[in-house]
């Protein structure tokens, strides 16, 4: 009566979580499909192509990698999400060798060329987006209105927060109504959502929303092809806290840091004072909220412990403010996950010091 | 039928010697083989016949055992009669030590000699008799099942432990989604029996039933304060005092997703776990892995041959859906482990250690406080195999 049950014999656990690090990086892929539909229904063609060449690019390298450690990494999907990630930080109608350069670059040498997935010690996907600033700082800046916005593909417009850096600060006039008055259009469904909300909800709570900041949320200004879709960018980052597959402790921490020294000291807005910070538009204004959920919570190269990362996330988040209030250029969030990313480290074993004097003296 | 009765239940006990030989006719509940003293039980007959075979097998744990092979042969005349029923309470300390000695009672959690546990926790006054009735995977529910089937005789089990090892006090431990009536049952038994014994529910989550958890949620600071003892050893202890059975019999939970119809089975120890999956309607589609035991800390085994012992708590056939395999990958340093260790230990760095072999440093971060519980390797996102690991490094160590 000899049945084999089992060709092979393996350890206990023999049940698993339904979570694996391979389906953890496909769904936070498939948590940026609305953001790229959206950024295509803007930018139409010269958008659908920077995601597709820096996908490709990825994956591609991703497979020469693999053909060298002869260890097929396709399958772990983080080539996929890297190329993704590189793409929200373009701009639209970038020329192609960017993302394709900035892909292999973060692919081949950030991450394959340190022992690949889980042994990079910075994201690869930043790596990548700084690499592409370094190198065609130019091109990275030259941004155009939506065509849904202009009429008409391909009209150059600085993004709103290079357009308020290049204001003095102090002006009297708030950041929205400067824009307006560089006439930055505003959509009539701007308009009516926000009269909608002060009208019925807003008034009772005696407050008041001033136009221009629904634009900003759904993507109607210039911008990179990530920062179009904050809705679809929250949603894709509820999606993933959800399913625990990303720890929020860290990209919290990060917002809120953020948030609270913009509102505090002001991001040097125009029309800002203390106590008096335009919040709301240093938020939405860039890639912040993408780059805490989606970058900085990467989990290889974020610390791994609870508390570690809280300090990880709130020197993130005032570092950003640092970079985005006194930083040469206006979007600094890429290059604050970037510099704590190489900080880990120490903070890790630090935080573990401090667990094993504590753990010594309950001993003693 | 045939029966192959593993001598040594667990890789920690001690072989007892057989004392029949081959072509011997033996009757059902005969002694087979005598206790070798300390660690080693008397083995009885599960069913009358004659011995064919005494010989080496290899375990599904993987250490050597000898096994007394007997086929059926003449009537059951034991377990088909109806049980005698001894009026136990006239009876000694004394007597219900030598009787659970006698008929080779083990504890099932652990495959302790239950005599030894019990005359040692009488020299240790002062700790708390723990009924274990939790069973915290997604599978087995048999010791609750016990609690529901044999209420009666899992209390007065419980009364006779008592009677030998005196605790301070007896808690029930139970799953908070207990239903009310068999708690009440309980409850109405409890009183009648005079017992001073309080249920506690406990909520469920894996693992714990583990002491330590179980300790933590009693505020008791030190767990060798606790004696655990499950409804299936108490039953056990139950018929042996009361019905003159020795251990021969053994409820185990036949599940899983590959099995037709689940189902909890008393089982004579020595039946190959393939007759108990055909007696469950056999098998539906090709299992993934068939487990001995509970899923988190069970042992895989190779083909249906192998034997209920009397630690065998559960036989699972599991489907590729509950193993959910995928190839180990590297570290993604996610947490997850971290997060689940129920002793708060940090699998993360320990794992980190012993790859860079500094197995010292992973001892000293907590490798020797591991209980193999399964919970990180469970939740890990790469499917390292950190319970293997853990136990291959302490075991290494403990060498030194």
């Amino acid at each position: 009566m000899s049945r084999d049950a089992s060709a092979s014999l393996r350890y206990p656990p023999y049940i698993h979580d339904w979570k694996t690090s391979a389906k953890a990086a496909w769904i936070c892929s498939i948590t940026l499909a609305p953001v790229v539909a959206w950024s295509i229904v803007l930018y139409g063609r010269s958008a659908a192509l920077v995601w597709l060449v820096s996908v490709a690019s990825a994956l591609a390298s991703e497979a020469v990698a693999s053909g060298i450690s002869r260890r097929w990494t396709l399958g772990d999907g983080s080539a996929a999400l890297t190329g993704l990630l590189i793409a929200t930080a373009m701009p639209p109608g970038v020329p192609l060798y960017v993302p394709a350069l900035s892909a292999a670059f973060a692919v081949l040498v950030v991450k394959a060329a340190f022992g690949g997935l889980g042994a990079n010690w910075m994201n690869p996907a930043l790596a990548g987006i700084a690499f592409a600033y370094a190198n065609w700082p130019v091109a990275m800046r030259e941004y155009v209105l939506p065509r849904i916005v202009a009429g008409v593909d391909g009209v150059s417009a600085a993004t709103p927060l290079t357009f308020a850096k290049g204001l003095a600060g102090g002006l009297d006039v708030r950041i929205m109504d400067s824009l307006r008055g560089a006439s930055y259009p505003l959509s009539s469904f701007d308009s009516a959502v926000t009269g909608f909300l002060n009208d019925s909800v807003f008034s009772r709570l005696g407050a008041r929303l001033p136009d221009g900041y629904i634009d900003l949320a759904i993507g109607l200004k210039p911008g990179a092809l990530g920062e179009s879709a904050l809705i679809a960018v929250l949603v894709g980052s509820l999606v993933l806290v959800g399913l625990r597959l990303i720890k929020p402790v860290a990209p919290i921490a990060m917002v809120s840091v953020f948030a609270i020294l913009a509102r505090v000291l002001g991001t040097g807005l125009p029309g800002e004072a203390f106590l008096n910070g335009d919040a709301l538009f240093s938020l939405g204004g860039g890639s912040v909220l993408l780059v805490a959920f989606y970058m900085a919570a990467d989990p290889v190269s974020s610390p791994v412990r609870r508390r570690s990362a809280l300090v990880y996330g709130a020197a993130i988040g005032a570092l950003c403010f640092v970079f985005r209030r006194w930083g040469a250029y206006s979007e600094g969030a890429a290059y604050s996950v970037l510099v704590m990313n190489v900080v880990t480290p120490f903070i890790e074993k630090s935080a573990s010091g401090m667990t094993a004097a504590r753990a010594r003296r309950r001993s003693s | 039928m045939n029966a192959v009765v593993v001598l040594r239940e667990t890789s920690l006990s001690v072989e007892p010697f057989p004392v029949v030989s081959v072509g011997q006719e033996v009757m059902e509940g005969q002694l087979l083989a005598r206790s070798a003293g300390p660690g080693s039980t008397n083995v009885h007959s599960p069913i009358p016949g004659i011995v064919r075979r005494i010989r080496a097998t290899v375990t599904p744990e993987g250490y050597e055992s000898n096994s007394i092979l007997v086929s059926l042969e003449g009537s059951f005349s034991v377990l088909g009669k109806k049980p005698e029923r001894y009026l136990w309470k006239s009876l000694n300390k004394a007597d219900i030590a030598h009787i659970v000695q006698e008929k080779g009672i083990v504890r099932v959690s652990s495959g302790e000699p239950l005599s030894e546990i019990l005359s040692e926790r009488s020299s240790r006054p002062g700790f708390v008799l723990v009924v274990n009735a939790l069973e915290m995977d997604p599978y087995r529910r048999t010791e609750e099942e016990l609690l529901s089937i044999r209420p009666e005789d899992v209390i007065d089990g419980c009364a006779i432990a008592a009677r030998v090892a005196r605790p301070a006090r007896i808690v029930l431990a139970v799953d908070a989604r207990l239903s009310p009536e068999i708690e009440g049952r309980l409850k109405g038994i409890i009183e009648a029996s005079e017992l001073e014994m309080s249920i506690m529910s406990f909520s469920r989550r894996h693992p714990q039933d583990m002491p330590r958890q179980i300790a933590e949620s009693l505020e008791i600071v030190d767990q060798s304060a606790l004696f655990i003892l499950e409804p299936s050893t108490l039953v056990a202890l139950h018929d042996a005092v009361v019905a003159n059975k020795p251990h021969i019999e053994q409820y185990v939970y036949v599940g899983g997703g590959a099995i037709k119809s689940p189902a909890i089975l008393k089982a004579r120890i020595g039946a190959p776990i393939g007759d108990l999956i055909e007696e469950c309607g056999g098998l539906v589609g090709r299992p993934d892995a068939i487990v001995l035991g509970g899923p988190f800390r069970g042992r895989a085994v190779a083909d249906l041959d192998a034997s209920v012992t009397r630690t065998t708590q559960a036989v699972l056939a599991l489907t590729s859906e509950e193993t959910k395999p995928a190839p180990e990958r590297p570290c993604v340093r996610c947490g997850d482990c971290v997060a689940v260790c129920p002793e708060g230990l940090d699998p993360y760095s320990m794992l980190k250690l012993l790859r860079a072999g500094r197995g010292e440093a992973a001892i000293a971060a907590g490798l020797d406080r591991c209980t193999s519980c399964g919970a990180c390797a469970y939740a890990c996102r790469s499917r390292i195999p950190l319970v293997r690991d853990f136990r291959a490094a302490r075991a290494s160590e403990a060498l030194r």
